[in-house]
């Protein structure tokens, strides 16, 4: 059995451990350059988010828990460090209860880094068990009826982010932030009946499917995966700082790269064994 | 210990998510009574604080207090359709759960012609796009008939009301079949992405934020005790696997 061969041979579990070895090196060394490539869905997700007048708020809906955090936190601490940092007082619904927990973690850390304060500039909603869309379309009529406190029962009234928000109106953006298909509910009960911006975080699974409605403008933006973490990272001036988002990315070149590289060695040693299988009549392999 | 467990809670919570991440990846090895420990463990952790969540956030302040403490009596009608669903455990009175179904599906078969034309209306019209036009680059028009000839193709692959007789809408199909791989294809390399993008999560975790409270640790002879300890008993362990598939699968001569 020749090299090619037994490249068609190797122990999964080598090869998982190549690949750990692979992606362990980006994150140990923490490099800060950032992509300096942006998609242009993640570019106008973060226009969009700029162009937010400063009397509406922002809701961030974050359907994602512990499963899908290495992907979905990135793209929630971005969005969240944008808003404070220009301003934009935001609510963060949590329709995941270990998420819910989690995503108030999030904030609270960068929030008290940019010296922003809980119910003057952002408040978490909670969590809140479905159906989607029926708060979804509630909220679009009023605000203070479907949700009515915070996560810690206090009323929405009497907290100064939240005291003005009525209705859609009131609404400049959501972001939606998820592992699963869940932005057909805000398009169908929010961005289209009330014509409020959306833009779309899911984990790189959704993100294919997610292009018809960029196509057909019923979405305003798209960070797809951590790679459009990254990417928003840069938009928002820390292209130069050690993120986990910017380590990710280059771990997940890497490991892109050296997936090809398996699969281009495994089908030459198959077409070479196939080869001389039918030159010389030896055994195949598998 | 109580101020002991107050003064560490960060170390713990580091050590125990690095030993729950190990015992999770152990599978990749082999199926073993380590994994599946901490697979319970997960699940009744989640669940328990999936009841806490949804009592605290949820049940209390939006139902029970309003009910108990405001005087608004009527949620408790939200009580009594709730129960209807358990009613599917009853043989003799399952009819009553089945009425809280209907509920259900009937409003949900209406919402989906809400959903059909808000989603998928706009994405129609949106399909129709110009080929030339005043504000249309020569690029625009190229994408345009790329899009026109990928759309059209695909749809031809699944006309299934008449023959496929003709060469034309053959090879159409067959184009369209294609394409659709080629679509298909795209979701897996991003299924790929997202799964790699998971491991570099956990192994960021380990590499990051446990390593360092690992070296801090190292320089305690109780805890290098405990690593050589468990090193042994992983080795053990091994052995006994390896021996016991030895067994069950006998090298071929």
């Amino acid at each position: 059995m020749n090299v090619l061969e037994k490249l068609q041979t190797i122990d999964r579990r080598v090869l998982y451990l190549l690949i750990a070895a692979v992606i362990a090196v980006p994150l140990l060394q923490r490099p800060s350059r950032h992509p300096r490539i942006v998609f242009a869905e993640v570019r106008n997700a973060y226009e969009t988010l700029q162009k937010v007048p400063k009397n509406k708020i922002v809701i961030i809906s974050c359907v994602w828990g512990p499963g899908t955090r290495a992907e979905n936190e990135p793209q929630t601490r971005a969005i969240i460090r944008h808003l404070l940092m220009q301003g934009t007082r935001f609510v963060i619904l949590s329709w995941d209860q270990l998420g819910s927990q989690l995503t108030y973690e999030d904030a609270s850390e960068i929030s008290s880094e940019l010296g922003k304060r809980y119910g003057t500039d952002w408040v978490h909603l909670g969590y809140n068990p479905g159906p989607m869309y029926a708060i979804i379309r509630g909220l679009g009529k009023s605000f203070q009826e479907v949700f009515k406190v915070d996560r810690f029962g206090k009323k929405l009234r009497s907290i100064p982010a939240t005291r003005n928000v009525r209705d859609y109106r009131d609404i400049g953006a959501v972001v939606e932030i998820t592992p699963s298909g869940t932005v057909a509910s805000w398009i169908a009960y929010f961005n289209q009946p009330f014509d409020v911006p959306l833009i779309f975080c899911p984990t790189a699974v959704m993100s294919a499917e997610a292009y018809p409605y960029l196509d057909s403008g019923q979405l305003d933006g798209m960070l797809n995966g951590v790679i459009g973490a990254a990417q928003y990272e840069t938009l928002i001036g820390m292209e130069n700082e050690r993120t986990y988002a910017a380590a990710a990315a280059w771990a997940l070149s890497c490991a892109h790269i050296f997936i090809i590289v398996l699969i281009v060695l495994g089908n030459l040693g198959y077409a070479l064994s196939k080869r001389s299988t039918r030159r010389g009549g030896g055994k195949t392999i598998g | 210990m109580a101020e002991w467990l107050a003064a560490h809670t960060k170390t713990l919570s580091l050590w125990c998510g690095a030993l729950a991440t190990f015992a999770i990846y152990s599978v990749l090895y082999a199926e073993n009574r380590f994994y599946r420990l901490f697979e319970h463990i997960f699940i009744g952790l989640s669940a328990g604080f999936g009841v806490y969540v949804t009592w605290s956030q949820v049940l209390a302040p939006k139902w029970w207090q309003p009910m108990v403490h405001k005087g608004q009596w009527q949620w408790i009608f939200a009580a009594v359709l709730g129960s209807m669903f358990y009613f599917m455990y009853s043989k003799k009175h399952a009819w009553v759960s089945r009425v809280i179904f209907g509920l259900f599906m009937g409003l949900s078969a209406g919402l989906m012609f809400r959903d059909f034309y808000e989603i998928y209306f706009p994405q129609m019209g949106a399909s129709m796009k110009p080929i030339v036009g005043n504000s249309i680059s020569w690029w625009d028009s190229v994408n345009a008939i790329v899009f026109y000839a990928i759309l059209i193709s695909s749809m031809a692959y699944f006309f299934f009301s008449f023959e496929h007789d003709s060469p034309v809408v053959q090879k159409t199909a067959a184009a369209g079949r294609w394409f659709l791989m080629i679509g298909f294809g795209a979701i897996f390399g991003a299924t790929v992405m997202g799964r790699m993008t998971l491991f570099i999560g956990r192994l960021n975790f380990l590499v990051n934020d446990w390593w360092p409270t690992a070296r801090v640790a190292w320089q305690y002879r109780f805890f290098q005790t405990a690593v050589v300890l468990a090193v042994i008993a992983v080795l053990v362990q091994g052995f006994r696997a390896l021996k016991a598939r030895s067994k069950t699968f006998p090298p071929s001569a």
